[in-house]
């Protein structure tokens, strides 16, 4: 007994004196992370922060990691929009002088998306269009040489700014039309009341040369168009509320609108319906549209979706239900897919606030985050 | 003014594309009715024709109790609870109840501004049978109220119908235009 007390007494001294011995921590470099490369697995959030909506945010978050890379900020009903090489956010948002109150500045900030530092802005007449976010509220020339944002006093009109030498140019009015969805070095189209597009051609100098209205393609009254247009290879599609999918090419001179096909049969026309903030997303290279759907009436156009439903764009068929509740994620507001080989869905919802990551391809559920904002109404890719 | 001559101007623009000489005439009788109390606001009889039949021919587009309030025509909170979204007065807001945040159903919170532009819904009133022509106005120029989030849009329309949008910041045109909740007032009696 003795021998053995020794031998942990001579253990512990050992052990103590490893210890003392052993090099403390190394001073810490304070410093700052750089932004890793972007994969197609990034996407950008837009947190319209609807309970303090000075306070709008866009997170990135990289699915595969589960990463929360970093953070731009969004002001106060902000419109998003990336330039065409991916390079630069343009957030375009207001600002009060003293928080809640206080002067206001309308104006578009510019974010390089390698570093998330701010690089410039372009104030604005206090005209933006203070909308909820769509791709619409603000856009790029496919050239980068324009950049144009919405404007809504409530007259409507748009600004046309220079994002290379960071002016306004100039503002175009556009009376019963709304939102920008440029096209085209030179073409800007607006949604109108009348049931057409507006489509404004402009010079060299910003300045309008033309203008012209397409055919009546949608009936405000009875089945209106949502303005969230979801992008195509060769333009935008367009939902109704009664769930009507309208493509619109605007790859060609003009707008060609396509005839219009039906998500929902005749039995489930009025019954099963699109809705949310961003109602759907198009995964370009396998030809699928995603849609959150759910039951309900006239009025519940913003309701979330209670299930995704999958079509072929090439047959228009429907070729899956998938349900939300088992997601453990309340009613779909938003829906984004990635563009790879790979993709994955995302679908967001704001109550709860949270954003599910998806396998795009079978559904399966792969995680489900609830750190990327309060409503997150509005998801982009890289 | 000028911004309210150039909302009157697209607001007729438009009219004049959806309706008839003869039905303006009666839509103008309906606007003067309502024009009493507000004189300035963007009224078309659209809500009045949805209201009567439904705007899209569905089952459940025929029905006039807003979709929130369903099955609950008879509740104190549909027709008596002015801190409740089920109230009957708020069938299209989209945002946080006055009621809640210092105000009233149709007043604003102390300090607040009252927006001075707006959108437009029509409401069905359980208690006298009538349909309500109600305008949305905000109370701006604090931040956002936070209180009784209340979210309703029946017959609510996208931007480009401004006049029936709630999607859209209506604090615009106010010097100051942060958005603080929402009121709905009664302009009148959609109704003979």
């Amino acid at each position: 007994m003795r021998s053995f007390q020794a031998w942990a007494a001579l253990l512990a001294m050992m052990a103590s004196g490893w210890a003392a011995a052993s090099d403390p921590l190394p001073p810490d470099q304070f410093g700052m992370e750089p932004l890793p490369a972007r994969t197609p697995h990034w996407i950008y959030v837009v947190d319209s922060a609807f309970m303090n909506e000075t306070d709008s945010r866009v997170r990135l978050y990289d699915a595969d990691t589960h990463g929360h890379l970093g953070q731009i900020d969004a002001g106060f009903f902000p419109g998003v929009t990336l330039s065409p090489d991916r390079n630069t956010m343009a957030v375009g948002t207001t600002y009060f002088a003293r928080g809640g109150h206080g002067e206001r500045t309308d104006v578009v900030e510019f974010t390089d998306m390698t570093t998330l530092a701010l690089t410039g802005e372009i104030v604005l007449p206090a005209k933006r269009a203070q909308a909820t976010p769509t791709y619409f509220n603000l856009g790029y020339s496919s050239d980068s040489h324009f950049l144009y944002a919405a404007y809504i006093t409530p007259a409507a009109s748009f600004g046309v700014l220079d994002p290379a030498s960071r002016k306004v140019l100039g503002e175009i009015e556009t009376a019963g039309c709304v939102l920008v969805i440029p096209w085209g070095p030179n073409h800007v189209s607006s949604i109108c009341d009348s049931g057409r597009l507006l489509t404004v051609m402009v010079d060299a100098q910003g300045n309008e040369v033309s203008r012209a209205l397409s055919n009546l393609f949608f009936d405000v009254d009875t089945d209106p168009l949502f303005v969230q247009g979801i992008p195509t290879d060769r333009g935008y599609t367009f939902l109704s509320f009664l769930g009507k999918v309208h493509e619109v090419d605007f790859s060609g001179p003009e707008p060609v609108i396509h005839a219009p096909w039906s998500l929902v049969s005749t039995a489930e026309t009025g019954q099963w319906r699109p809705g949310g903030q961003q109602l759907g997303a198009i995964q370009r290279r396998m030809g699928r549209l995603y849609v959150a759907m759910h039951r309900g009436g006239e009025g519940t156009h913003k309701k979330g979706g209670t299930e995704i439903w999958v079509f072929d764009l090439g047959t228009h068929r429907r070729i899956a239900r998938w349900p939300v509740p088992p997601l453990k994620l309340g009613a779909v507001t938003a829906v984004q897919v990635s563009q790879d080989e790979a993709p994955l869905l995302f679908l967001a919802s704001d109550t709860p606030a949270a954003v599910a990551t998806l396998d795009a391809l079978t559904g399966r559920l792969r995680h489900v985050d609830t750190n990327l904002g309060q409503t997150p109404w509005l998801i982009l890719n890289p | 003014m000028q911004r309210l001559d150039r909302l009157f101007e697209s607001s007729a623009r438009s009219l004049a594309q959806r309706t008839s000489r003869r039905s303006f005439i009666g839509v103008l009788g309906r606007i003067l009715t309502g024009s009493l109390l507000v004189p300035l606001l963007p009224i078309d009889r659209i809500h009045r024709a949805e209201a009567a039949s439904g705007p899209e021919g569905s089952p459940a587009a025929a029905q006039r109790v807003p979709a929130a309030a369903k099955g609950k025509s008879t509740t104190k909170a549909y027709t008596e609870d002015q801190q409740s979204c089920d109230y009957w007065k708020y069938c299209a807001i989209d945002g946080f109840l006055c009621s809640c945040c210092g105000g009233s159903s149709h007043t604003c919170p102390p300090g607040t501004q009252q927006s001075v532009v707006s959108w437009i819904g029509t409401c069905h009133n359980p208690a006298d049978g009538r349909d309500y022509i109600v305008s949305y106005n905000d109370c701006c120029g604090k931040a956002s109220c936070g209180n009784c989030d209340c979210y309703r849009n029946e017959r609510e329309r996208p931007l480009y119908r401004l006049s029936r949008n709630n999607d859209v910041n209506w604090c615009m045109a106010n010097t100051g235009s942060d958005y603080h909740c929402t009121v709905s007032v009664i302009l009148g009696s959609a109704g003979p």
